[in-house]
């Protein structure tokens, strides 16, 4: 994708964010507005350094490092960029998310059904299996560090 | 640089502006009816607007109510990862914020990845119980997100047993992974055996919008935790997406291919057997 229909799609997200901001949580527009630019700023900027470096490593990792740098404790607008992104609700981003998944499934929904049990059920133990690994794995470790 | 989809922005407009236009209208719905809690034994079913709008997605597609076609179907997965981008800018800053949890759980991070591995331990006797063969492979080495079934369609083939368990298992979660997860989560929370933060670190699986519907589940039942439970969800997450296909190419294939060929002989009997049994049944019948 340019630039130019990044930016674009990034801008809808923000517009779709501020609506759910606004209606789910009765956030006014101009109250979301610098959180929305810190988070669409973040992400521009990842998509950037997604294409510079030339590492395989997918975009939202690049997201995940550069929004954690902007508020770590020797940022210079650490302060300015937690107290902006607060005032974005933690799930008023995820309805887009939502919405854009749900269609690009929406083609997938026959093959769903002809599935059977069988394979739903295998999918729930893959998914089940996965989540308590890791969970068991953090906890262990955590005690013996004595983060927890 | 020449391989992209649209000629310019605006033809992506010209394709793409009933997506918008869905996409916005489903928030207004989805929000505007808000979190539900379904209280469930000791516990709650917590329903996120997320949901709402992930089916009302569904029911427009080309095989349910036709408001979008197969050519939009094919551009909305490609606006996923555009509307997850601001979600994981956030989940950043609240690492960077709570960076000091990040650091003290630094060696759980990184050893949680191999907790991963616990898919094909729990899911690999049982599509083998099922009468599985070579498709639980694909099925259970991992939990089936794009980069994997990338991965498993270019190491056997897209026309392999593999490749069609990797399928399955990745149209399943794409179903009922989002909804599943945030209920999974606030289950196993229930139990009380772990503690909200490995909760956390186990969200970030490796799949943007599964682990975005675990946290904000946690979230809800651990307000006072919130912070650095997305924290290290986001630190867990980013990890997974660095280390995952290595993860998988160095671990979860060769243990895929190890527990195959110690397991498949006696449960793959066992399936087999009922399966004839099965048959003969109906044989008997006719």
């Amino acid at each position: 994708m340019r630039y130019v229909e990044w930016t674009f799609l990034f801008i809808l997200s923000g517009i779709g964010i501020a609506l759910a901001n606004f209606v789910g949580f009765d956030v006014g527009f101009m109250e979301s507005l610098p959180g929305i630019g810190v988070l669409l700023l973040i992400s521009i900027l990842g998509v950037v350094v997604h294409k510079l470096v030339p590492l395989q490593l997918p975009i939202v990792a690049y997201v995940s490092l550069i929004g954690l740098l902007a508020a770590c404790p020797i940022s210079p607008a650490r302060d300015f960029v937690i107290e902006a992104a607060g005032k974005i609700n933690f799930t008023a981003p995820l309805t887009m998310v939502g919405a854009y998944a749900g269609m690009s499934i929406s083609g997938q929904i026959k093959s769903f059904l002809k599935q059977g049990w069988k394979m739903i059920l295998i999918g729930v133990f893959v998914m089940t299996g996965t989540f308590l690994g890791s969970a068991i794995i953090a906890q262990v470790v955590m005690k013996i560090t004595g983060t927890i | 640089m020449g391989d992209y989809v649209y000629p310019s922005l605006k033809s992506r407009i010209k394709t793409e502006y009933k997506i918008y236009i869905l996409a916005l209208l489903f928030i207004a719905v989805a929000d505007s009816i808000g979190q539900i809690q379904i209280p469930l034994g000791p516990g709650k079913f917590i329903l996120f607007p997320i949901f709402y709008s992930l089916i009302l997605g569904i029911l427009s597609g080309p095989q349910v109510t036709k408001v979008i076609q197969s050519k939009q179907v094919k551009a909305a997965s490609k606006l996923v990862i555009v509307a997850i981008c601001p979600f994981i800018a956030k989940l950043g800053i609240n690492a960077g914020a709570s960076l000091e949890i990040v650091l003290s759980a630094g060696p759980a991070l990184l050893l949680q990845e191999f907790g991963n591995l616990g898919t094909i331990l729990l899911a690999m006797p049982l599509a083998l119980l099922l009468g599985l063969k070579r498709e639980s492979v694909g099925a259970t080495h991992s939990i089936n997100r794009e980069s994997n079934l990338a991965l498993i369609t270019d190491m056997f083939g897209p026309d392999s047993p593999e490749a069609r368990g990797s399928l399955s298992i990745y149209i399943v979660g794409g179903m009922v992974g989002t909804i599943y997860f945030g209920f999974m989560v606030s289950v196993i929370a229930l139990f009380g055996i772990f503690h909200p933060y490995a909760l956390g670190m186990a969200s970030g699986v490796g799949a943007g919008i599964m682990m975005a519907s675990a946290t904000a589940s946690l979230a809800e039942i651990y307000p006072a935790m919130a912070d650095q439970i997305s924290a290290l969800a986001s630190a867990s997450e980013t990890i997974s997406g660095i280390d995952g296909i290595y993860m998988t190419i160095f671990f979860g294939i060769p243990l895929c291919n190890f527990l195959y060929r110690k397991l498949e002989p006696k449960l793959g009997r066992i399936a087999d057997r009922r399966i004839e049994k099965r048959a003969k049944g109906k044989e008997d019948r006719s």
